[in-house]
């Protein structure tokens, strides 16, 4: 196929409803513009991966989806619905929303199996045999089953990281945002993270990714944003932004990362 | 110079009782400060502004009060002020609980900021309530790291309270001194008073060390 064609390439999962919608979305932090109007769907079943250097603005538009931080201008909308500014609706959107962090942010009074159960016990009302049974579930799901009564503290980093993606499966989110899951492993555990990511994505799990792993984003991802100060420069499919990039940006931050296809 | 140690064996009951007050005192006083404490803490952390003003000044005043004066304070000026008549013992907790709960608002406050701002993250994004993360996830953390000052606070309270003498409370202090205006043996009864205090002192902080090695969590 020539890269025109590719780049032409029909959305493989456009089918799906649009799950999130980012539209015209501006972040400023005083003087600082972090996303200068960025535009971007989510479909059901798709992984979204967001790339480009750091500070672009890719972490910002992940924290922005579950209202970490506010915004300033443009719309997110989540499941047909604008993300809502009040504190107690936002709480309901987000747990529908799972979230994974680069620190991974295990809780580390709590063993692994009662990090997982926290969310399903505190915020879903469960009772405690009720979510140690979802919690001992989603442990397995991630292969860590017999990881259940260690504290974080006596984990791996690519298991503590992996409990965390167990914690956000508990609450049964419709979306999981991981905010560049893998930045803070040592390389030989990044793997494992990876492939309980592959798996969730092979189970039809809606995923925005943020992250500098090439590979996995190739692999994996169903559509790529690129971006660069603030703006989404080119998206596509990983065809076209990975063997055929439209835009001088892509092919300069692709060719910095040394990314030969 | 002769001693006489009897002195001591005689007045054992009253200085078992005063000993006691002494511990109920302490026991008390930290009862009610802990939780005041965090609730202190919680408002300067989190209050709308003019509350948040409210706690600070309050614990910037009581901070740097001698305990002594507040005590005196307690004594003369709270009954003009609440028309209240409360027992010197009473009087004596109120100078103590509010002295130890501006303490114990800034050893929270500072645990609460060692928090990770990630993890109360981690906590929202899992769709619970400030409230919810604070109780949840950050006291609990918190807590555990603060305990050595918690504990220290203790230690320090448990002698501070014979400052209460002052107004008549019968502690330990004030019944040591009452036994040694009447009998004139100074030395014997001070040293009594010095051998109760550390002995019941020094397993506390023992005590409290374990606490701390125990419920240590390592990151």
């Amino acid at each position: 196929m020539s890269p025109e064609s590719q780049a032409q390439e029909p959305r493989a999962k456009a089918a799906g409803a649009k799950i999130i919608r980012y539209h015209g979305v501006i972040k400023r932090y005083g003087e600082f513009q972090a996303l200068a109007g960025v535009d971007l769907d989510v479909h059901a079943g798709e992984v979204v991966c967001l790339i480009g250097p750091s500070g672009s603005g890719k972490s910002t538009l992940l924290r922005c989806t579950n209202g970490l931080e506010s915004i300033q201008g443009g719309d997110i909308e989540f499941e047909g619905a604008a993300l809502p500014r009040e504190e107690r609706d936002l709480r309901a959107v987000r747990t529908r929303m799972g979230m994974v962090f680069q620190s991974f942010e295990l809780f580390p009074h709590l063993t692994a199996l009662a990090n997982v159960a926290e969310g399903p016990r505190t915020v879903l009302g469960k009772d405690q045999a009720d979510a140690n049974r979802r919690a001992s579930a989603m442990l397995a799901k991630v292969g860590l089953a017999d990881k259940a009564p260690n504290y974080p503290s006596a984990l791996s980093g690519g298991q503590q990281q992996r409990v965390a993606i167990a914690r956000a499966l508990a609450m049964e989110p419709d979306v999981m945002l991981f905010d560049e899951p893998t930045s803070a492993l040592d390389p030989e555990t990044i793997g494992e993270v990876l492939n309980v990511m592959k798996q969730l994505a092979d189970e039809g799990m809606t995923m925005v990714v943020v992250t500098h792993e090439m590979t996995f984003a190739r692999r994996v991802g169903d559509w790529i944003a690129v971006f660069d100060s603030g703006r989404i420069v080119e998206q596509g499919p990983p065809a076209q932004i990975f063997d055929a990039p439209t835009t001088e940006r892509t092919r300069d931050f692709l060719s910095h990362l040394g990314w030969t296809g | 110079m002769t001693f006489d140690w009897s002195v001591v064996w005689q007045h054992r009951d009253a200085l078992i009782a005063a000993t006691g007050t002494t511990i109920l005192l302490t026991l008390a006083t930290m009862a009610i400060a802990v939780p005041c404490g965090i609730v202190v803490a919680a408002l300067r952390l989190y209050a709308w502004a003019p509350v948040r003003a409210i706690a600070t000044a309050y614990v910037e005043l009581f901070r740097n009060l001698p305990l002594i004066l507040v005590v005196y304070w307690a004594f003369y000026v709270l009954p003009i002020m609440t028309g209240l008549g409360l027992s010197p013992l009473a009087t004596g907790l109120a100078a103590l609980v509010l002295n130890v709960t501006a303490y114990n608002a800034e050893t929270f406050r500072a645990g609460i900021n060692s928090i990770r701002r990630g993890q109360v993250e981690a906590a929202m994004a899992l769709g619970m309530s400030r409230m919810q993360a604070l109780r949840r996830v950050v006291l609990p953390q918190a807590l555990r790291r603060i305990l050595p000052v918690l504990a220290s606070t203790w230690v320090s309270l448990f002698k501070d309270t014979s400052l209460v003498s002052v107004i008549a409370v019968s502690e330990l202090a004030y019944v040591a001194m009452q036994i040694r205006a009447q009998t004139f043996r100074v030395l014997e009864m001070l040293t009594a008073m010095a051998a109760i205090y550390w002995l019941l002192g020094y397993p506390q902080a023992k005590l409290v060390d374990w606490m701390q090695r125990r419920f240590a969590v390592t990151e």
